[in-house]
């Protein structure tokens, strides 16, 4: 075994096979080197190191008890599996032995906010990032392409890790694909094409829902944009502008955070979006602002730079950007159209003049000049406009939910928990969440008690969320006797209390909070409705 | 979940109601109600920390407040609008006296 010391680290070289034969002996020989000295860190390079049994992880996991920040180096893929699948890689720090690959001399594909994208080969290409400490942005990627994919988003997903340099890169398969700027460059008859499918696209990521907290909330970050603003707008357009994105409602739906025609490739006949690490959840105009910057908005100045960027001149790009929008919105409105654009522009102006602010822009004359006229051009839109909201037709499915559970007092609780965490998707104010709870229960209890009664049977509730405007959509399906809650009469809300009757309110108080309330008798179910608009 | 917190003194019994009245609820705070109604000539609930409350618990403070009616008083403080409107719709705020 090789021992190595770097000052107080120690690198110890694991070989060949480690099991219940060896184990011992290897633990033996490593205490022996180690001694009575106190190391800062132990590495374990395995990269001569084929197989570990159980045995031998035994070893590393005592080890580790005396040196907590022990690691595990240069793994290769075989033994990397065996301490993914007994969970070490989630315990202690495994790093996976990378091959070395050299982007040397090959062609320069793409180049987004966080790398550059080189083919390597006919079939392969190499995101290379530009911070050599990224591995933790790979795995970024890689998490939120894959959630993508699940989503339904075609995407490409890397399938390797390699060093490049002291960089590293992650290796996609790239058949024959070709991006969308240099179709638009180089075949200016397909620009139509191009707008058709690019708008597909981004309709599908933007009727896209995304589970809660899988993915940060652009609003968020554009809020932050915008405190960073107050000092360097007016007063009243600062202010304005923070309430302006402020307003914004939450929004679970997909955006993709770089939408440009660089980063959709056609592979054989397959239109696949790329550069997934932006992607974020938010609402639509958060998009069109990255959007505009892309094809207008970083280029006011200095026109020629986007030839470098996307291969096409800015007239091209103005032209693409104006179809795109028409095709998005579904119409040739021009006011309309006008209108969302210049939405997009105060979000476009507010990242763009952050951004060159804090890269020292300020300091230097020519790009003064472009932080002031974007600047000029944000005051004038914060006069025109009160909000950033715009209609948009995206088919959004409304998301379909279903809990079948016994129906007993006990589980209330469970169904209340159901319907609630549907809710919040949505941001349902605290009044309207009470006055479903309330209908919930009465509802659900009244199943409970005598649907079933002296039996016990199972109750299906489904919640159906809607968009624009946001509906909210309970039903209540149980198979026990029929009865019609509805038929009863009304109390007499007006009698005193030593008069009124204990009881009997329930289906009143969900009467008057809820919109409507349907009960039909069906196949044998009794089907209870509420609806209510939120 | 429901805390109930009673705080008897002098002249009152105070009881301060955390979390939510509900059907699973209900029945716990009925139970802490027959002992105090027994015992106070004056209730006095706080629903500072009132989260929610359906037809069950309204159940509840109904009959306490027949049962007060005829002993003494019985007074609801710190209603949150919520709750505030629950009342109004049931016409409880008619019948309790809301401070």
């Amino acid at each position: 075994m090789n021992i190595k010391w770097d000052n107080d680290i120690v690198t110890i070289a694991l070989e060949g096979r480690i099991d219940s034969g060896n184990s011992g002996d290897v633990e033996n020989e490593i205490h022996e080197a180690i001694g009575d000295k106190k190391p800062a860190s132990v590495n374990l390079d395995a990269s001569a190191l084929e197989y570990i049994s159980s045995a031998g992880l035994r070893v590393i996991l005592r080890l580790r008890k005396d040196n907590p920040t022990l690691r595990v180096i240069n793994v290769s893929s075989e033994v990397f599996e065996v301490f993914e699948m007994t969970g070490f890689t989630e315990m202690m720090s495994v790093e996976k032995a990378y091959r070395q690959v050299s982007v040397e001399g090959c062609e320069e594909i793409g180049r987004g906010a966080n790398g550059t994208i080189y083919r390597v080969d006919k079939d392969n290409v190499v995101k290379v990032f530009n911070d050599p400490d990224s591995l933790d942005d790979i795995q970024h990627e890689r998490e939120v392409a894959r959630l993508a994919l699940i989503l339904g988003i075609p995407t490409a997903i890397s399938y390797d890790v390699v060093r490049v340099g002291d960089s590293y890169g992650s290796v996609f398969e790239f058949l024959n694909a070709t991006s969308f700027s240099r179709m638009i460059a180089d075949e200016p008859e397909k620009l139509d094409w191009c707008v058709q499918e690019y708008v597909k696209m981004l309709k599908l990521i933007h009727s896209t829902l995304v589970p809660e907290g899988k993915l940060p909330d652009m609003k968020e970050t554009v809020v932050g944009w915008a405190k960073f603003m107050q000092d360097y707008l007016p007063e009243d357009k600062a202010k304005k502008l923070l309430s302006m994105i402020e307003a914004v409602p939450q929004d679970n739906h997909m955006i993709h955070g770089d939408y440009h025609t660089k980063n959709l490739e056609l592979q054989n006949d397959e239109v696949l979006l790329i550069d997934m690490d932006t992607l974020a959840v938010g609402n639509p105009v958060f998009e069109l602002a990255s959007m505009f910057n892309a094809y207008s908005g970083f280029f006011e100045i200095d026109h020629e730079a986007i030839k470098k960027f996307q291969g096409f001149d800015l007239e091209t790009a103005h032209k693409f950007w104006q179809k795109t929008l028409r095709a998005y919105l579904e119409t040739d409105d021009e006011e309309v159209i006008k209108s969302v654009e210049d939405k997009a522009r105060i979000v476009g102006y507010t990242r763009l003049i952050r951004r060159s602010i804090r890269r020292k822009g300020l300091e230097d004359p020519a790009r003064k000049a472009e932080i002031d006229l974007w600047t000029k051009e944000l005051i004038e839109l914060l006069d025109k406009y009160d909000t950033l909201l715009f209609d948009v037709d995206l088919k959004r499915e409304a998301p379909k939910d279903e809990l079948d559970i016994e129906a007993t007092e006990e589980n209330l609780d469970t169904v209340t928990a159901f319907v609630d965490e549907r809710l919040e998707k949505v941001g349902c104010s605290m009044k309207s969440q009470m006055q479903i709870d309330l209908a919930v229960e009465e509802i659900f209890i009244n199943i409970a008690k005598y649907a079933y009664k002296p039996d016990k049977g199972r109750a299906t509730v489904r919640v159906e969320v809607k968009d624009d405007p946001v509906q909210v959509k309970i039903t209540f399906l149980d198979h026990g006797k029929p009865y019609d809650p509805l038929a009863k009469e009304d109390p007499d809300v007006t009698l005193s209390a030593d008069d009124r009757p204990v009881g009997g309110l329930g289906i009143f108080m969900v009467k008057q909070s809820m919109d409507d309330v349907l009960y039909e008798y069906k196949d044998g179910a009794n089907i209870l409705t509420l609806v209510k608009s939120l | 979940m429901l805390d109930i917190n009673k705080t008897p003194n002098d002249t009152e019994m105070v009881i301060a109601l955390k979390g939510r009245l509900d059907t699973l609820t209900a029945p716990q705070l009925e139970e802490e109600l027959n002992s105090a109604t027994e015992c106070a000539n004056c209730l006095v609930f706080d629903f500072t920390e009132l989260e929610y409350i359906s037809s069950a618990g309204l159940r509840v403070l109904l009959s306490a407040q027949k049962t007060m009616n005829v002993k003494g008083s019985m007074t609801v403080r710190n209603v949150s609008d919520e709750i505030r409107e629950i009342f109004d719709v049931t016409g409880f705020s008619d019948i309790l006296t809301i401070e």
